[in-house]
């Protein structure tokens, strides 16, 4: 480099000038051929990668959309013979869907709120508003995220039973409410990294333009948080609508509000019961009772059915998680 | 701190920037400190003291009888299922933990940087990623047959015959301990495919609030990827590697046989045996902890740069 300047300089500024173009151009060719390994590799990689996680999904929707009747026949391994809808209607009627589906919703979507709210709190007092005894109360933190939750289960059944909770769905609200909610320890921690990770001087700023502690949390701090209050809301919502272990020992799921993860729990046992009520017995036939297959892939499109409205809120949600400045294109 | 002291006493609501913090933080910490102590201290207490006694049900109460520290030389001696031991499992859950964990943490950065590029079809690999997060459920994993969702279903399906990789690479004359290690490696893919979905999830979204400017800058600086991935994606995202960290620790021992067993003997009735392992339990995970924060204070992970 220094050769080349040195040479360049006798015979004039031209050739100098040149000579960057050129440099320049070399660059850019090399950005451009670095660009193209990037995306060929990427694309191999999330390509694989998809495959592997979507291989059996997609192999259990096509067992799901062939007819109950072809329940055993060993030759339909991916395209079912006779197209069908009849297993979804099925497990709809024995899982209660729509109704488990909105209690799911409710359920997920008020404890989510209130756990969104309570972790957002503690997390921004524990990372920004550092008082004496604060990290020793944080390790109360770190203590109910790693305590098992099986640990707990008989004295808070026990003491949820003595505050009459039992049974009621109230209780989860409590829960989320307080801090105490399904890995809502986890949350604080997100939270308390998200705000840590955020620049001094926003603050300083802000306590310069004398807002105080609450407006700097609410109009400063928080929307500039906005990955982790997306993050923890989806985690929340999913957790929630997965749960069983909560639901389970406050007994909030009963026949009057039935829940999806619940009734997906018993589904084998409903099918019957369920198809003998509803009149649905006709529509496929004595002989499948008796096939344990039968049985199996009605789980399975239950938990299809299950999983489906996560996915579809999550295309949507997903988006969010672009931020207004578009710069995501030269990240990495 | 003079000055104000003086004033104190013509303006009493005059208080400082620090004290104005502190009483904030009380009150944002009051519905959590509230949880604490009443949802969650009670119940602690309560389980540890139950981890010394022997709990028989009775017919409207619960008959206790105090046996010191047997429920825990129970617990790590004595106890055996069908076909392993507690202390086995969590000798086993420990050690999956330790081996996992580095690879996890890589792979979920990796593929975070990945998704977080822009290219065609982004939204719809960043849901497909996110099928494990609801495959992980209780619920859906019974449903599908017990076991870790994916990988059950895989090895049901026969994809693990499908690419017989073991037999190509013995075949094609590489040395048996090399196909060892390739063949482990790519069976636990599917386990860290299981476990990496929130992880990912934690990553992306902390690389999306790295301040964009940043970027801007360095790109006007001319620097290429490699550099801005060193330089300011890494460096920001460290505070969260913690997070992920024990996000996946807890993870990995809360979806465990030690878990399983737990749970067994709650069932069972035994409910001081099944707290004594608990605490068990926590004591491993407080202490693996630990060992991850010594770590990550000697090599200064997890601290905010800002505050440098």
């Amino acid at each position: 480099m220094n050769i080349n300047l040195n040479a360049n300089l006798e015979t004039g500024i031209l050739t100098l000038t040149d000579e960057r173009k050129r440099k320049s151009a070399a660059i850019r060719r090399t950005r451009k051929f670095q660009a193209i390994l990037i995306s060929i590799l990427r694309a191999i990689i999330l390509g694989g990668l998809c495959f592997v996680i979507l291989y059996p999904t997609i192999q259990q929707v096509l067992l799901a959309l062939r007819a109950p009747g072809d329940a055993n026949d060993p030759s339909v391994i991916w395209i079912p013979k006779n197209w069908s809808l009849m297993n979804f209607e099925i497990a709809s009627i024995a899982m209660h869907y729509w109704n488990a589906l909105l209690n799911t919703i409710k359920l997920s979507a008020v404890s989510m709120v209130l756990q969104l709210a309570s972790t957002a709190l503690a997390g921004y007092a524990f990372s920004r508003l550092r008082f004496k005894g604060s990290n020793i109360l944080f390790i109360f933190v770190l203590i109910t995220i790693i305590l098992p939750p099986q640990a707990l289960s008989l004295a808070q059944y026990l003491y949820f039973r003595d505050i009459q909770l039992i049974g009621k769905e109230s209780s989860i609200y409590l829960m989320s409410g307080l801090g105490m909610g399904i890995r809502s320890g986890i949350f604080i921690y997100i939270f308390r990294s998200f705000f840590k990770g955020l620049p001094k001087e926003l603050e300083e700023a802000a306590q310069i333009d004398g807002a105080n502690v609450f407006r700097i949390f609410w109009n400063v701090m928080l929307p500039n948080a906005r990955g982790a209050i997306v993050t923890v809301s989806l985690f929340a919502f999913v957790w929630q609508w997965n749960d069983t272990y909560f639901v389970k020992i406050f007994e909030v799921a009963k026949e009057e509000f039935p829940i999806l993860t619940m009734e997906l729990l018993n589904v084998a046992e409903n099918v019957r019961v369920a198809l003998f009520y509803t009149g649905g017995l006709e529509l496929i036939g004595q002989e499948i009772w008796s096939n344990p297959l039968f049985l199996a892939t009605i789980s399975n499109v239950s938990a299809l059915l299950m999983m489906l409205p996560l996915l579809i809120m999550y295309l949507f949600v997903q988006k969010q998680f672009v931020e207004s400045i578009e710069r995501t294109g030269i990240v990495g | 701190m003079q000055a104000q002291q003086l004033n104190a006493p013509k303006k009493k609501l005059q208080l400082t920037y620090d004290q104005q913090k502190t009483i904030w933080a009380i009150i944002f910490l009051l519905p959590w400190l509230a949880g604490l102590i009443l949802l969650f201290l009670k119940p602690f207490i309560e389980s540890l003291r139950f981890s010394f006694f022997n709990l028989t049900p009775q017919i409207g109460y619960i008959a206790e009888e105090f046996v010191g520290f047997e429920n825990y030389l129970f617990a790590l001696n004595s106890h055996t299922t069908t076909n392993s031991s507690f202390r086995l499992e969590i000798l086993n859950t420990m050690s999956d933990a330790l081996f996992n964990l580095p690879v996890l943490l890589i792979f979920s950065l990796f593929i975070a940087v990945l998704l977080n590029m822009k290219f065609k079809g982004r939204g719809v690999v960043r849901a497909i990623f996110f099928i494990p997060v609801i495959l992980n459920s209780v619920a859906v994993t019974a449903a599908l047959g017990g076991g870790d969702a994916i990988s059950q279903i895989l090895e049901q399906q026969g994809i693990s015959k499908l690419f017989d990789l073991e037999f190509y690479l013995l075949s094609g004359g590489i040395p048996d301990f090399l196909v060892g290690f390739i063949v482990g490696l790519i069976g636990r893919i599917y386990d860290i495919l299981a476990l990496s979905g929130v992880p990912i999830l934690l990553f992306l979204a902390s690389i999306q609030s790295i301040p964009g400017h940043l970027y801007e800058a360095a790109k006007i600086e001319g620097a290429t990827p490699y550099e801005m991935f060193w330089l300011i994606t890494l460096p920001n995202v460290t505070p969260h590697i913690i997070t992920v960290t024990i996000y996946a620790l807890v993870d990995t021992f809360m979806t465990s046989t030690v878990s399983t067993i737990i749970s067994d003997t709650l069932a069972k009735q035994q409910w001081g045996l099944a707290s004594a392992m608990a605490w068990i339990y926590v004591g491993v995970v407080l202490l693996l902890l630990v060992v991850i924060f010594i770590l990550a204070k000697i090599f200064k992970i997890g601290d905010s740069h800002y505050e440098h």
